[in-house]
Parts: structure tokens; C-alpha cells; sequence
């Protein structure tokens, strides 16, 4: 007997077989991950119900599961915005530093004296749009000078990182012995939600975010004409879509989007400006997008479970004392997996019985 | 046919979900030495039949056999080691790759680690030379016009010394001189023993190269007969159910003010050279002009100018007397100027959005509510519907992926779109290019019920019969220059094929 993979009449599109594709990816990635527990003499079943039970089940583990997946969800809003448009940004990381930096100065300055009601959206208005400045920059770039966005919105995540280092050393640097801002007023810290966690309503901010970018994309004129871009700049243009008006625009909102991340990790999180403040959450978040297939819920679903993944992760390494390198394989298992999991909506494996000629 | 068929399909089914039935129970053979026509309707399964011969598409159900051995091919790879060989009808050329290139993807002896594509090109040349395809194996293939690329893929089937070529709508894209041509090169492929299957929409074609042909509707063989045996218009009723009547029923239109006016424009091309040099033309309401010309003479390029999807070097387009050379595309739309693209997979639609969503593509602000900023997709799904009902566009439904309506239908949607947009000035690139009969006629009315409500039509075609009976002014454009108009009634065909090749002819009833 052999087996052989087989391509399908037609990709697997239905919400069950994705469905079932995605759930079998994970499983394979614990049971995978799960070897990787023995040489530790620790069960994976009750390691893997530790991390569930702690990320999901208890009031204070899912609290912090939410509070890492806000700032997951707007990096990936920011992500299938840009590219379901077309446009490869890849520099959610600065994007997110502008933003954080921004509200720190705004928190600083002005924090104490105005009414938290009147702050918080000025803050995200504020950093929105200097996040949106810093990606419109790389998207007007592409527009005028032609080019690709992808090595130049990468580069630029230097950049940002640079300047907060520079900011956190020299002039936002509060007294003591850590490069760091001072701590934010008391006042404009996000408020909790749920009374003993750590859940802001960061994730509101987040789920607003998703609710308003879903809207767009799916009923406006402005974001058909996004993803037409997106798909074919060809008969975009036939069209009578102003193509390189839209992929600018689509460059201002993405960055926009992934700057919220910012005042939300520094509000919510930090309650100060540091070097190294929300690191690596610009590229995990792409990879949630890029899991939840670019669309909207599949982003949110996505960022959520990870961000789970995480907190049930470091709850299963207190308890069994397994190395954190082994919830690091199981997550870039998961993402491999996930991925590949979609070969098998087009390909199915088949068992051929060799039969005598 | 007492010899065993090269080539035999029995009792074929093919489903696509959701629920189209692309090929229900067909069986049919190709002889050695035969040349097989396949005819039908657009959506009734020519392509999908052919493409399960080729191995790109599995069947559900039934069996092929070649040389009376059932066979199993699970990729286009497994038919042509059985010599079974195919061109698309939609070209499947590498575009960035030159034609050498592309002749030698997957076939191209290996020398050392590298294809020898030197040894391919001087190969193609000989084999191009013997069959009269001009083609210059060092040539980009994006750069090459629509026609020369299908030359290509006719070159690519002969490099790979297939037993059976299947063509799916060669000619669509041909000037009747090459389509001639083309004839020439399969009837010396048929005497020397190779089987040819052929779709084609055209009845003329179909009489006059093939041994035998068989008619599908409906996803079912109806029927097979001998060429010799037959006629055109039974041929027409087997194929539609009907009597077809391919004859425009022109009425005189009164014509009006002139509405799209060229003057002395020049264009460039791809290379940045001049491809339309100094064109004028003139389009009256209630007219049609037809542009007669061989493809690749400049006449992409003039229609994308026009549209503002291409610069202009220099001249002056206006439109009802106000100039428009620089404005976008979007705008033109604006100043009621329609446009229905010859290449209608990449240009004039996009096949992963619904037909609803390519219903409205250059009218999404129409489609909308509130000042034309939220999509109103109630509105939208009705349009399509209308659509699909009044050009009898073969598809399951509106929220049916354009990208996967057959070749014809997908036609008829772009078209419908453009005209249901009570365009004033209509710019038409090749309407009928692989539409079947029926829908021809559809076609055809249409346009003429435009010209009827005063609309001016610019009809780009290669298809000298569609000017004929369509145009009421006939420009015949060479190497980017109208080098002669003449009134379309009584024009004479050998005149225009005169000067489609370049020669200048004393210009006669002029208008
Ligand atoms: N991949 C696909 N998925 C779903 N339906 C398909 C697919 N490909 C083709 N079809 C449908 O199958 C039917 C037959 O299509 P096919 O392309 O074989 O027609 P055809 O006879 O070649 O038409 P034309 O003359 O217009 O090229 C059509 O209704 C078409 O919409
Ligand atoms: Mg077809």
C-alpha cells in the first residue's frame, strides 16, 4: 500500500472543510510538540490541559490571553488591510513604536489634566495618524518612485526602534537607573474590565477596530475598490479606480491601524515608554493575519488563540518546568502547520492498493 | 470506422460544484489522420471535455482510451508522453519569458545542467520557416500581439511532435489570411498521419477543415456527423436548437453630431515605440465605425489611449467636443464613454470576485447608497441577474466566480456591463472574439440597438465579416495609420484586404 497525494476537483472551500483542515493542523502541531515533552518525563496530556485550562478557563489566565491579543488584532487588521489591497507592508513594528511613542508624550504632557473620556481618543487619534504618516511615507514612495514597499517598510522598523532608544535615553528619559520614560499619570492608564485580571479594554479598542475595518472592506465602495486593486490593478484601472490613489490610501490606514497597537501596549501594558516595548508584536501580528487567511474574524479567532497559546504556554512552564523553547517550537509548529494545512484543501491523501497487473 | 481510434472517450461525466454539469455521458473518437471538429454552445462543456483529455481536469466518471488501451492521466505531463498535446484557449504562456523560452519550458533536451534554448530557438525557426509562423524566437512573449502569442503556442505544439493536437478556438484570435494558413499547416499534419480535434464556434471553419464533427449542448454529445454529410445551417440548429440567421438586420439610423474625435494621435507601445502614429478618426452618433486591420497594427494601443489607460505622445482625443486626452479613465466614464476590452480575463473582469462584483466594476459608485460611498448590494445582485437574463449568460447564479464562466459567457458579462451603462460613445475591441452563434446574434443586435439610440460605436475587430455587417464607415488601419476609409456598404473585400496588408488603394466612396 502507498500513499499519494491527489488533487481535488476543486479546493475544499467550505467553512467545514476549513474548518477541519485548521483543527487538524493544530492537533498534529500538540501531538508533534508533545514529543518534544518526554525526554522532560512530562505527560503532554495533562502539560496541554494546564495550558488550555490556565489561557481559557480561568478568569485571570483569559484575562491576560485578551491583553495579549489586542494589540495581535490591530497589527493584523493593519495586515489585511494593506494587503488584500496590494499592498505588502511589512513594517507594523515601526508603526506600532510611533504610536506608543506618540501616546507617552501625549500621556506626559497632557495626561494629568484632561479627563480620561477626552484623552484616550485623542491618543489613538493622535497615533493613528502619525502611524498612518509613517506608512503613507513608504506607500507614496511605491506611488511616485515606483519600487517595492516590502524592503523599505522593513528597513524602516529600524528606524523607529532606533528612535525610541533615542527618545528613552535622551530627552524622555525619566530619573533612575533604567532607560525608560517616566510612568504615565494613574489617569490615563486603559481601565480594567474584569475586576482581579489584567484585562483593559484594550480589547475593545481592538474589536471596535475590527468591527469598523470588516465593515469597510466588505460594504463600502472604497474598500471594493481596495481589493480590486488588490487583486488586479489591471482591470482596477479599466475600472476607473485611481489605483496608486488607493494603494496610498491603503498605505496611510494600515500603518494607522498597526500604530493603535501602540497606545494600547504602552497604556494598557507597560504605563511607560521603554527600549524594546512591544517586541515582535508587529510581525506576530502578521503572522495572525496571515493564519486567520486575511479576513477579519479569521484575524481576531487567530490573534485570540494566540495570544492563549502564549499565556497557557508560560502557565505550563511554571507548573511542569519544561524549557520555554519547547512553547516556542509548538507555536512555529502550529503557524507551519496552519499553513500547510490548506495544501490539503486542494490535495487529499489517498491509500492506492497495488493490485496485480 | 473499423480501425482502432487514436484517441476514444466513453461515457465521460463531469460535475463542478456546486451543481454545473459540465460533461454528462459524452463519448467520442478521433481516428488516425482525422481532423475532429467540436462544436457547442459557449457553456457547453468544449473546454471542460478537452481539458479532461489532457489530464487537467479529472473525470467523475468514464473512460479514455488511446490505442484501444484505457489510460489514466493524472496531469497535462501523462497526455503528452501519450502525444496528446493541447493550446488553450486562454493562452498559457510564461509572459515575461521570450518564445524560445517557453518552447523549452519542460521539454528542451537537457545539455549539461542548463536548457539549451539556443538550440530550441534555431530548431523553432526551422520549424516556424516550414509552417509559415513568423515568429521570432527571441521575442518577449508580453510584448507580442494576442495573434503572434497564439502562433507560439501552435509553434510549442509542433516542437513537441504531438499525435493528437487539440486546439480550443485557434482561430478566435487569426486573420482569415492566417486562419488560412493555419488550415494549411493542420491539413499537412493530417497527411502526415497526425489526428487533430479542433473547437471551434465557426461554422465555415468547421466545413471547410474538418473530416467529421460532433456537437455538444448541454454538456451531452447530440450528435456526431460526417462533415461531407452535413451543413451549415443544420449544423446551427443541432448545435443552438434553433435556426440561426447570422445576419445583422441593419436599419438606416439618421446619423448625428460627431461625438469621438482623434486627432493626429500618437501612442506608444510597451518598447516606448511609436505604434500609433498620427491617427484621426471621426465617430458620429448613430454610427458605427468599424477599424478593419490585422491585429498587432496599433489598434490595442489606440483603444487603451483612448481610455486613458495608455499616455498619449501627442494629438488630441475630444469627447462630444470637450478634450479628454488627460483625463483618467474614471473620469471618461464620467463623460459617458464605455469600453469593453479585448482581453476580458485580466482587463475586463476579476475572476475571483462574483459576477455581481464585476457586474458593477466602473459603476461602483452607481451601485451605492449614500452619496455613492456605501455599496448597495441588493441593487448590485439585481444587475447581475438582469444581466445574466437578458445576455443568457450560462451560470449558476450571480454570486458564481466570474473567473469561472466559460469563455464565452464571461464575454457576454463584460459586454452587457458596458452597455447596460447607456454609454454615449461605445469603444468595442474584438465583441464576438469566441462567442458562439446564438450569442453572436446577441451580440450583434445589441450593438446595433445602441447605434439605434444615437449612440457612436468604434468597433475594433479582426473579423473582416463583423465590420461587414456591422459598420457603417470602414477604417482600415496599417502600422498605426488609417490608411483609408470606406463606406461599409458594398465595400469591397479584396480592396480591404489590400489595404489591411499595407497597400495603399485609391480611396473609393469615400465618406
Ligand atoms: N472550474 C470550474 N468551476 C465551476 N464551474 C466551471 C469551471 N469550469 C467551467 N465551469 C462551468 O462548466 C460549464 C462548461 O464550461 P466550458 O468552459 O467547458 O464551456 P465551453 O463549451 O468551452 O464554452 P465557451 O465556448 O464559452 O468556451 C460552464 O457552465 C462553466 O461555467
Ligand atoms: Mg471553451
Amino acid at each position: 500500500m502507498i500513499l499519494r497525494l491527489e488533487r481535488r476537483l476543486a479546493p475544499a472551500s467550505s467553512p467545514r472543510a476549513i474548518f477541519f483542515a485548521n483543527a487538524a493542523a493544530i492537533v498534529a502541531a500538540l501531538v508533534v510538540g508533545g514529543l518534544l515533552f518526554l525526554p522532560f518525563h512530562v505527560s503532554p496530556l495533562t502539560a496541554y490541559a494546564d495550558l488550555v485550562g490556565e489561557a481559557f478557563f480561568t478568569a485571570r489566565g483569559f484575562g491576560y490571553t485578551v491583553t495579549e491579543a489586542a494589540p495581535l488584532i490591530l497589527v493584523g487588521l493593519g495586515t489585511v488591510f494593506a494587503w488584500r489591497s496590494g499592498f505588502a507592508y511589512l513594517g507594523f513594528q515601526g508603526a506600532l513604536l510611533v504610536g506608543a511613542v506618540v501616546s507617552t508624550w501625549l500621556a506626559l504632557q497632557i495626561g494629568a489634566s484632561l479627563p480620561f473620556a477626552l484623552f484616550l481618543p485623542l491618543a489613538l487619534a493622535l497615533s493613528f495618524a502619525a502611524g498612518g504618516a509613517w506608512s503613507g511615507l513608504v506607500g507614496f514612495a511605491r506611488a511616485r518612485l515606483g519600487g517595492t514597499e516590502v524592503l523599505v517598510s522593513l528597513m524602516m522598523n529600524y528606524v523607529a526602534a532606533l528612535l525610541v532608544q533615542y527618545l528613552v535615553t535622551g530627552p524622555m528619559r525619566a530619573d533612575g537607573d533604567l532607560p525608560q520614560s517616566a510612568l504615565l499619570p494613574r489617569s490615563t492608564w486603559l481601565p480594567i474590565i474584569l475586576d482581579g485580571t489584567r484585562a483593559n479594554i484594550g480589547i475593545f479598542v481592538a474589536l471596535v477596530a475590527a468591527v469598523i475595518v470588516g465593515l469597510v472592506l466588505r460594504g463600502s465602495v472604497v474598500g471594493y475598490e481596495l481589493i480590486v486593486t488588490g487583486l488586479s490593478p489591471r482591470a482596477a484601472r479599466f475600472g476607473g479606480i485611481d489605483v496608486s490613489g488607493r494603494t496610498l490610501l491603503s498605505s496611510v490606514v494600515c500603518g494607522g491601524l498597526g500604530a493603535l497597537a501602540g497606545p494600547v501596549e504602552v497604556l494598557g501594558n507597560q504605563h511607560r515608554l521603554l527600549d524594546g516595548v512591544g517586541e515582535g508584536l508587529g510581525f506576530v501580528g502578521i503572522v495572525a493575519a496571515l493564519l486567520g487567511k486575511l479576513t477579519v474574524v479569521g484575524t481576531v479567532i487567530a490573534s485570540v488563540l494566540y495570544g492563549g497559546l502564549t499565556v497557557g504556554g508560560n502557565a505550563m512552564q511554571r507548573h511542569s518546568g519544561l524549557p520555554s523553547s519547547v512553547i516556542l517550537v509548538i507555536e512555529a509548529l502550529i503557524v507551519l502547520l496552519v499553513l500547510a494545512s490548506d495544501l490539503l484543501r486542494s490535495w487529499r491523501i489517498v491509500f492506492v492498493v497495488r493490485q496485480a497487473a | 470506422m473499423t480501425a482502432t481510434p487514436l484517441v476514444e472517450l466513453r461515457g465521460i461525466y463531469k460535475r463542478f460544484p456546486p451543481d454545473v454539469r459540465a460533461n454528462e455521458d459524452v463519448s467520442m473518437a478521433v481516428a488516425p489522420g482525422e481532423i475532429l471538429a467540436v462544436l457547442g454552445e459557449n457553456g457547453a462543456g468544449k473546454s471542460t471535455l478537452m481539458q479532461i483529455l489532457y489530464g487537467v481536469y479529472r473525470r467523475d466518471a468514464g473512460e479514455i482510451l488511446v490505442d484501444g488501451v484505457p489510460v489514466e492521466f493524472a496531469n497535462p505531463g501523462d497526455a503528452i508522453r501519450h502525444g496528446i498535446g493541447m493550446i488553450h484557449q486562454e493562452f498559457m504562456l510564461v509572459r515575461s519569458f521570450s518564445v524560445a523560452e517557453n518552447v523549452a519550458m519542460g521539454t528542451a533536451p537537457l545539455k549539461g545542467e542548463k536548457f539549451d534554448v539556443r538550440a530550441v530557438a534555431a530548431d523553432l525557426t526551422a520549424l516556424a520557416q516550414k509552417f509559415g509562423l513568423g515568429v521570432d524566437p527571441a521575442a518577449i512573449v508580453e510584448h507580442l500581439p494576442v495573434g503572434v502569442q497564439q502562433r507560439v503556442e501552435i509553434l510549442k505544439l509542433l516542437y513537441r511532435e504531438a499525435r493528437l493536437l487539440i486546439l480550443d478556438e485557434p482561430t478566435a484570435v487569426l486573420t482569415p489570411q492566417e486562419v488560412a494558413g493555419l488550415f494549411d499547416v493542420l491539413r499537412a499534419l493530417k497527411a502526415a498521419g497526425k489526428s487533430i480535434i479542433i473547437v471551434t464556434h465557426k461554422l465555415r471553419e468547421v466545413m471547410d477543415i474538418s473530416d467529421r464533427v460532433t456537437v455538444l449542448r448541454d454538456g451531452r454529445n447530440v450528435g456526431t456527423r460526417i462533415t461531407a454529410e452535413t451543413d451549415e445551417p443544420l449544423l446551427a440548429r443541432l448545435m443552438v436548437g434553433r435556426d440561426v440567421l447570422l445576419r445583422a438586420d441593419k436599419q438606416p439610423t439618421p446619423r448625428g453630431r460627431s461625438r469621438l474625435s482623434v486627432a493626429d494621435l500618437s501612442v506608444a507601445g510597451h518598447d516606448g515605440e511609436l505604434r500609433v502614429r498620427g491617427l484621426s478618426l471621426d465617430v458620429h452618433g448613430g454610427e458605427i465605425l468599424g477599424v478593419a486591420g490585422v491585429d498587432g497594427n496599433g489598434q490595442s494601443e489606440l483603444v487603451e489611449a483612448l481610455f486613458g489607460l495608455r499616455p498619449v505622445v501627442s494629438g488630441q482625443v475630444a469627447l462630444d467636443g470637450e478634450d479628454v486626452t488627460r483625463l483618467s479613465p474614471a473620469a471618461r466614464r464620467t463623460a459617458h464613454m464605455a469600453y469593453l476590452p479585448a482581453d476580458r480575463r485580466n482587463v475586463g473582469s476579476v475572476g475571483d470576485l462574483s459576477i455581481t462584483d464585476n457586474a458593477v466594476l466602473g459603476a461602483q459608485r452607481t451601485f451605492a447608497r449614500f452619496g455613492g460611498r456605501w455599496r448597495d448590494r441588493r441593487a448590485a445582485a439585481a444587475h447581475a441577474s438582469a444581466l445574466i437574463a437578458r445576455f443568457g449568460i450560462r451560470a449558476p447564479g450571480p454570486d458564481f466566480p466570474a473567473g469561472k464562466l466559460s469563455g464565452g459567457n464571461l464575454q457576454k458579462l463584460v459586454l452587457g456591463r458596458e452597455v447596460a451603462r447607456d454609454p454615449g460613445v461605445l469603444v468595442v475591441e474584438q465583441p464576438t472574439r469566441g462567442l458562439d452563434v446564438g450569442a453572436i446574434e446577441t451580440v450583434w443586435a445589441e450593438l446595433l440597438a445602441q447605434r439605434a439610440q444615437g449612440r457612436a460605436i468604434l468597433l475594433i475587430s479582426a473579423e473582416l465579416e463583423e465590420i461587414l455587417n456591422l459598420a457603417d464607415r470602414i477604417a482600415v488601419i496599417f502600422d498605426g495609420r488609417i490608411v483609408g476609409t470606406v463606406a461599409g456598404a458594398g465595400a469591397d473585400v479584396a480592396a480591404l484586404g489590400l489595404m489591411m496588408a499595407g497597400r495603399p488603394v485609391a480611396q473609393y466612396g469615400a465618406a
